[in-house]
């Protein structure tokens, strides 16, 4: 069908195909070489590169070193450097050498002095917030660590919300996230590779893992699927998410999404891998089945008994919001004997007056409160979301009497809509949203019995995806050596080994109770 | 260029396919009215009933949105129809919606159709339509069902469904009517061994002085003198069916007893009066319960058959009027237990004597046992246990243990306060 339809369209579309003029490899093969020495020659070829001084944050330093009474320039980007370890380590050392021998490595006094004899690696090391210093009469540029980029404090995950357990959330600068993971990972096997992995932006990407336990292959797999990206730039890795997934347009997602340190921390020691970038307060974890998305990491803080109780409650509400509006749909206009004599004369009574059937009063009230969550989300004031919600009531209330809306409905509705918050994961959340309105389909054209056709595919189709090799509803079908851990957890002394699907190098879990 | 034509049409044709094969039974709820009860009458033509529905009316104290205050909660329409089934569209002369059968709770037939050979013939079309369900319950009204319609208004169930729905669930909680769904009538009907017992009820109240009856459940619907302002009708005893035709009554009590005896009903609270076997001016109220299954004996070779039932009942006593504490005594109590037994195995063999004499059919659900004692099916129908049940030779045994005796068990004696 879509062959089809793409033939059809295809035939109208045949204009000139998009030139492009090749920026990126100018670029390249203009910093492509070596260090001259003359430093004034070196000078100017820097200003040409960073079209100085049109390019305002890039400073240029030249003096002459007190003793030897060479020339020497210190060229860094002011905006991502931190001056103060410039001025103090290497302006003011060098100033006030008296030294006739001049020994760049043992004036300069901060943590390491690399020496360069290229052009590129000058300048990707000026890019990386790094300062260079070029001296008179040599072929090599020294360069120093004195990077500082802005960005947020450790802050409070705002998103993976928990009562017990760490308040902090990753943030934009992958130092940090790293420092967190590693703050709870205190082992010298846990990796932390970088892979560059866009042309122009060079954004860096770390792949972390437990060296002694995540299964080898997987790593080299995604490691190759990291430096076989042929793209300009990725920002973050929501848009990173988005290039190595499997199935770009399915309905579920199948790489993790989190916020939250201790939960990239628990998979990494489950054998998992994680990615980690610099601009994105989150980590992608990987491969990530169907129950990573239902779970909270609170559900394994909580007590046995309480954790599960969250989980009972958390599926119910997962059932409630895809069936409930459309098992209202189906039981009115369908199966009208499955109600209660009550119910069912209360429904009639109240449908009495209103004007729409059945489904498209309830495909009004669901898009409705689609409506009033996609506004509220939007809304810049942090009032926006109260508005919303007491707008929707309001808006239910005067549809109600308006007699638009028969009240039974409002309450599908809200329930629906409510139940679907309880997903905390935003991916699942929003899959579950879209296959509610199937299911409404279903249920307006077939009844009872479409619904359970649509479902019986959904599961079809649930246990045919993947994620990195992984089934999507692993270890529960197909079964796998786990902990467990679906849709209700064991108690903790229970849970001693790590799941089977990532082909983990130690199965086994120390600690199969509080003793020894 | 055609070819691809062909195919976009195609295309557009496949939403139709799933839509069309859909939609096609969907009805909206407001687009329905619910009948709650049938009525059957005798009608003048042969090969026709007087059909009656009872109607709900969804807008009348159902929830506070629907505002039609000034609205009757029901109606009845009653008109000449072959079967149940056609009525749906003869009465949409008068009623403007589709006629639903999806809450339908009773099926009430006169007396006076239900003793008809042909009574069965209109009965057995229900078994035909879709939305009449199996558990309907069938009703024998004393008077035209027609006029039980009309004349019945209870005062606080407005609501028809809710009315006639705990009205017959409590009468057979407490035993007082037979639980007459429509699938037990088919399948004891169907068995041809048995007697299928209906809820018997009646708004046609007599006049006549109220005779004494230890139990003022010892009578039929109509019979018992209630005053006040309470609902004008009464649901109370059984009426027999023999083959499909009403031949008799049973009163309340005797369709206890019929009840308790047969094990595939489940009557769950029985309060009852017992003669005080201290002094015979006062009654015992007790509660009586099944143990367990009825132990049923037979010995079907001898000449008559013989049929030994046991009946284990466990029985608190809830009274003591004559304020003679048995519970202190042991040769009291034993005293109490022989004149129970007395008492209750009398009764029950006098209903016994009545399904042999009066009915020559039981309705103890014994044949069941029967089959049993025979090899082949074939041995067991040149049996003929219609045929053979009047002469068999029938003792029921009750096998009594006592509960709790209230919940003070010792109460002060007559003398000792009043000396």
């Amino acid at each position: 069908m879509f062959k089809l339809l793409k033939k059809i369209s295809g035939r109208k579309k045949k204009g000139k195909s998009i030139q492009s003029n090749n920026t990126l490899d100018e670029q390249k093969n203009k910093r492509d070489q070596s260090i001259s020495q003359n430093i004034d020659d070196n000078i100017d070829f820097i200003k040409s590169i960073y079209q100085f001084p049109d390019n305002r944050d890039v400073k240029f330093r030249e003096f002459k070193v007190g003793g030897s009474n060479k020339r020497v320039a210190i060229i860094f980007i002011s905006s991502i450097t931190d001056v103060r370890t410039i001025e103090d380590s290497s302006i003011r050392p060098l100033l006030e050498n008296k030294e006739p021998n001049l020994d760049i490595k043992g004036i300069i006094s901060t943590q390491n002095v690399t020496i360069f004899p290229n052009m590129k690696d000058v300048v990707s090391n000026i890019n990386t917030g790094n300062a260079v210093i070029f001296l008179e009469d040599d072929s090599n540029a020294y360069v120093f660590e004195c990077a500082n980029f802005q960005g947020r404090a450790v802050e409070k995950a705002e998103n993976e919300v928990i009562i017990k357990g760490s308040k902090e959330a990753l943030t934009e600068k992958v130092v940090v996230n790293l420092s967190l993971i590693r703050k709870r990972i205190k082992n010298e096997a846990l990796m932390a590779e970088s892979v560059t992995i866009s042309e122009r932006s060079q954004n860096e990407i770390y792949i972390l893992y437990v060296r002694n336990l995540a299964d080898d292959q997987l790593v080299d797999n995604i490691k190759n699927r990291l430096k076989n990206l042929d793209v300009d730039s990725i920002q973050n890795l929501a848009l990173l998410e988005q290039y190595i997934e499997e199935r770009r347009m399915s309905l579920f997602p199948s790489l993790l999404y989190s916020e939250r340190p201790d939960r990239a921390a628990a998979f990494l020691e489950d054998g998992h891998v994680v990615l980690l970038m610099d601009n994105s307060p989150d980590a992608l974890i990987l491969p990530a089945t169907f129950w990573s998305f239902f779970h909270t990491p609170e559900d394994h803080y909580l007590r046995f008994v309480f954790g599960n109780f969250a989980r009972i409650i958390r599926i119910v509400a997962m059932f409630i919001t895809i069936f409930i509006s459309a098992i209202y749909v189906a039981v009115t206009s369908f199966h009208s004997e499955m109600i209660p004599a009550d119910l069912l004369l209360a429904i009639a009574g109240s449908r009495e007056k209103v004007p729409f059937p059945v489904f498209f009063e309830i495909i009004l009230m669901e898009a409705a409160f689609e409506l009033i969550r996609e506004a509220g989300l939007r809304v810049p004031n942090p009032m926006g979301p109260t508005i919303g919600i007491v707008g929707a009531l309001v808006l239910g209330q005067a549809a109600v009497e308006a007699n638009i809306i028969s009240p039974i409905v409002i309450i599908v509705v809200a329930l629906s809509g409510l139940t679907s918050f309880t997903i905390s994961d935003i991916s699942l959340q929003f899959a579950l949203r879209i296959i509610r309105f199937l299911f409404i389909a279903a249920a307006g054209i077939f009844g009872i019995f479409g619904m359970t056709a649509l479902f019986v595919m959904g599961i079809f189709y649930l246990v045919s995806l993947k994620s990195f090799g992984v089934p999507f509803l692993a270890p529960m079908s197909p079964h796998y050596v786990s902990s467990g851990d679906t849709i209700f957890r064991r108690v903790i002394t229970n849970e001693n080994f790590r799941p089977g699907y990532l082909k983990p190098d130690d199965l086994k879990k120390k600690g199969d109770g509080a003793t020894k | 260029m055609k070819h691809q034509l062909k195919k976009i049409k195609l295309l557009l044709a496949l939403p139709f396919l799933i839509i069309l094969t859909g939609c096609w039974d969907q009805t909206g709820l407001d687009d329905q009215v619910f009948v709650i009860g049938i009525g059957m009458d005798k009608a003048e033509e042969k090969g026709k009933i007087n059909i009656t529905y009872l109607i709900a009316n969804p807008e009348v104290g159902s929830s506070t949105q629907a505002s039609a205050n000034n609205e009757e909660a029901m109606m009845t329409v009653t008109i000449q129809a072959s079967d149940f089934i056609s009525m749906r569209n003869n009465a949409n002369s008068v009623i403007a919606r589709e006629i639903s059968y999806d809450l339908l709770r009773v099926i009430l037939v006169s007396e006076e159709l239900a003793k008809e050979e042909e009574f069965i013939r209109y009965l057995y079309t229900s078994e035909k339509d879709r939305e009449i369900k199996r558990n309907v319950h069938l009703v024998v009204t004393k008077e035209k069902a027609e006029e039980f319609f009309k004349k019945n208004s209870p005062k606080f169930l407005s609501r028809p469904h809710k009315f006639y729905e705990n009205m017959i669930g409590r009468a057979i909680q407490v035993g007082i009517v037979p639980n007459s769904e429509l699938h037990q009538f088919f399948r004891i009907t169907e068995e041809d061994a048995n007697a299928f017992l209906a809820i018997y009820a009646t708004s046609d109240i007599e006049k006549e002085k109220n005779k004494y009856r230890i139990s003022e459940n010892d009578a039929v619907a109509g019979n018992v003198k209630i005053k006040g302002e309470t609902n004008n009708s009464q649901f109370l005893g059984a009426a027999v069916f023999l083959e499909g035709k009403m031949i008799g009554k049973m009163t309340g009590v005797e369709n206890r007893i019929v009840m308790l005896l047969n094990d595939t009903s489940d009557v769950s609270d029985i309060l009852t009066v017992v003669p005080d076997p201290f002094d015979e001016d006062y009654q015992l109220t007790v509660r009586i319960t099944k143990r367990q299954n009825t132990e049923v004996v037979m010995d079907v070779n001898s000449k008559p058959p013989r049929i030994h039932a046991t009946l284990p009942l466990t029985i608190d006593v809830l009274t003591d009027p004559s304020m003679s504490n048995p519970v202190e005594d042991k040769e009291k109590i034993e005293e109490v237990k022989k004149s129970f037994e007395r008492f209750l195995e009398e009764k029950a063999m006098k209903v016994v004597t009545k399904t042999q004499e009066e009915f020559k059919v039981e309705p103890f659900g014994w044949s069941l046992y029967a089959r049993k004692e025979f090899k082949t099916l074939r041995e067991y129908m040149d049996f003929d246990w219609m045929k053979t049940y009047p002469d068999m030779k029938i003792d029921v045994d009750i096998n009594l243990r006592f509960g709790k005796f209230g919940k003070q068990p010792k109460t002060p004696s007559y003398e000792g306060i009043r000396d």
